[in-house]
């Protein structure tokens, strides 16, 4: 208990001094909230434009796949203010050597890379998206009660944690190949085939998105949540998925390190 | 005109170092091209959306034979020189360069031409996976038409590359542009025909889309190079390729003068 005391504290006091550097730019968080509206205007107006044509696309009517799309972007703000540029540095700190100062300090190594640089100026991005999912959820002909929007955030957090664990994944191997850094963003360009429904795909595509990279667990489950079409075993699998997705992300990461050999001895 | 000649002279040896270049880091290029996947996913969606029928002139198969299109274009017609003049004028790291008798601009040109190969690499294994997807998809280049595909194509790129330098000589006097001309690119989504054909848009959007540059980078080389425009068609929409292209140029080039006179100025 004790233990953990002394983690949560570490964590908050890291939390605090990314706050603090975060908050001497005030203004940037002005300029990060225009470039979300922006952005998510770029990512609605194909689907405009398809729904020209049909009233549903794959039983998705316009209005829920922009719930989609909400739930799109805020998991896209957490993978650039949260996940991104934490563990995209460990990648600098196996090539330069620096990752030895962490592997000192008294507090898990994994722990610490994952917390230590979180930003808080993608927070109007994700705002934006769960803006957009919860006023869309809220016009639908049935809108979602309290228990159906939580069933949807908790399976927001089994995203970040699937999405979290697959960087880990990534970030590991550079233990091996050193520079891996544009891998990150090959991630985020497969993560882009969340915005729309995983029905829209078909063949290969889907299967790959359903049981090889979940995108399709990610971004879709949390908006059928929303129009109460999830079944609660669907709910289920989801946390399963995730809890198995962190469970791999640990060995994975302690296989890693153990491989580190650092770069000053 | 001295330095064009100049440049004409050192151009091979210029594509033999960004080749050098390209192939030194071909695994970090073949992802970077991999990134570009946008067009895949709009493939996906628009199947969908003509799987109960052709909407606007396009069935399923038109569809895939665009998107494969559009997938090759984007390829072949990207450049990066803002982002490396960004990087290079905000660390400084382009003095050095443009105390050389060529500016750094050729070779940027240079390497966009060496990454070729290694993109086209990269598009095989998806267009054939495409073509087994839908064996019937609309990509039908006649031989007469392959002069016009690859004068469009240098054309394309031509716009892209010099609105890109604009952008980079922006920093200049911003010290980083990427923010702004990533706006740029937003728009270039959705205006270029990158995401979905032109032509699907409401007639009074498109009435103005057509006269900005972005369809020249894309819509202009796809419909050529699928076959849809052929013979005497392809005239209007190269013209409106080729004024663009002189007009960026023109403009890159006035950019840059200035942008340089500047830097020059700070004593950097």
């Amino acid at each position: 208990m004790k233990r953990l005391r002394q983690i949560l504290r570490a964590v908050r006091a890291q939390m605090r001094a990314a706050w603090m550097t975060a908050m001497q730019y005030r203004l940037s968080f002005l300029g990060e909230g225009i470039v979300s509206l922006l952005w998510t205007g770029f990512t609605v107006v194909p689907l405009i434009v398809a729904y020209d044509y049909r009233e549903g696309i794959e039983g998705w009517s316009f209005n829920e796949c922009l719930i989609v799309v909400g739930v799109f972007i805020a998991l896209q703000g957490i993978l650039e203010g949260f996940i991104h540029p934490n563990l995209g540095s460990v990648v600098q700190l196996v090539r330069r050597g620096t990752l030895d100062y962490v592997l000192l300090k008294p507090l898990d190594a994994q722990l610490m890379v994952s917390v230590a640089r979180s930003t808080p100026l993608k927070l109007p991005h994700i705002g934006v998206g769960l803006a957009l999912a919860g006023v869309m959820a809220a016009r639908l002909p049935d809108p979602p009660g309290p228990a159906q929007a939580g069933v949807a955030l908790l399976l927001l957090l089994c995203a970040t944690a699937i999405l979290y664990s697959i960087y880990v994944f990534i970030v590991s191997t550079s233990f091996w190949f050193v520079r891996v850094d544009n891998l990150s963003f090959l991630l985020i360009s497969v993560l882009d085939t969340g915005r729309f429904p995983v029905v829209f795909y078909t063949g290969a595509v889907r299967v790959f998105l359903t049981f090889i990279l979940p995108v399709g667990m990610m971004t879709t489950y949390p908006a059928l949540a929303l129009r109460g079409l999830l079944s609660p075993r669907g709910a289920l699998t989801a946390l399963a998925v995730a809890a198995a997705f962190l469970l791999a992300s640990r060995l994975v990461w302690r296989t890693a390190i153990r491989r580190y050999s650092s770069a000053s001895s | 005109m001295n330095t064009y000649a100049a440049a004409a002279r050192a151009f091979p040896s210029l594509l033999k170092t960004g080749l050098a270049e390209m192939v030194s880091y071909r695994v970090e290029l073949v992802i970077w091209a991999l990134t570009a996947t946008m067009p895949l996913l709009m493939m996906f969606i628009w199947d969908r959306v003509a799987a109960t029928g052709p909407v606007g002139g396009y069935d399923q198969n038109a569809f895939a034979g665009y998107f494969a299109g559009t997938l090759i274009v984007r390829q072949l017609t990207t450049a990066w020189v803002v982002w490396d003049l960004n990087e290079q004028i905000r660390t400084g790291s382009i003095s050095p360069a443009l105390l050389k008798p060529l500016g750094p601009l050729w070779l940027s040109a240079a390497e966009n031409l060496a990454a070729v190969p290694f993109r086209m690499l990269v598009l095989v294994p998806i267009i054939t996976c495409i073509c087994l997807w839908r064996p019937e998809l609309a990509l039908g280049l006649a031989w007469a038409d392959v002069p016009a595909a690859a004068a469009a194509l240098a054309l394309g790129w031509m716009v892209y590359f010099f609105i890109q330098v604009c952008f980079g000589a922006l920093c200049f006097y911003t010290e980083q542009s990427g923010g702004i001309y990533m706006g740029f690119y937003g728009l270039f989504t959705l205006f270029s025909g990158y995401l979905f054909p032109l032509d699907l848009m409401p007639a009074g959007i498109l009435s103005v889309v057509q006269w900005l540059p972005f369809r020249a980078i894309i819509q202009t080389p796809v419909s050529i190079i699928t076959g849809q425009l052929h013979g005497a068609a392809v005239l209007a929409p190269m013209a409106h390729q080729l004024a663009w292209a002189v007009i960026c140029a023109a403009l890159a080039r006035w950019s840059w003068r200035h942008g340089i006179r500047r830097y020059e100025a700070y004593g950097a």
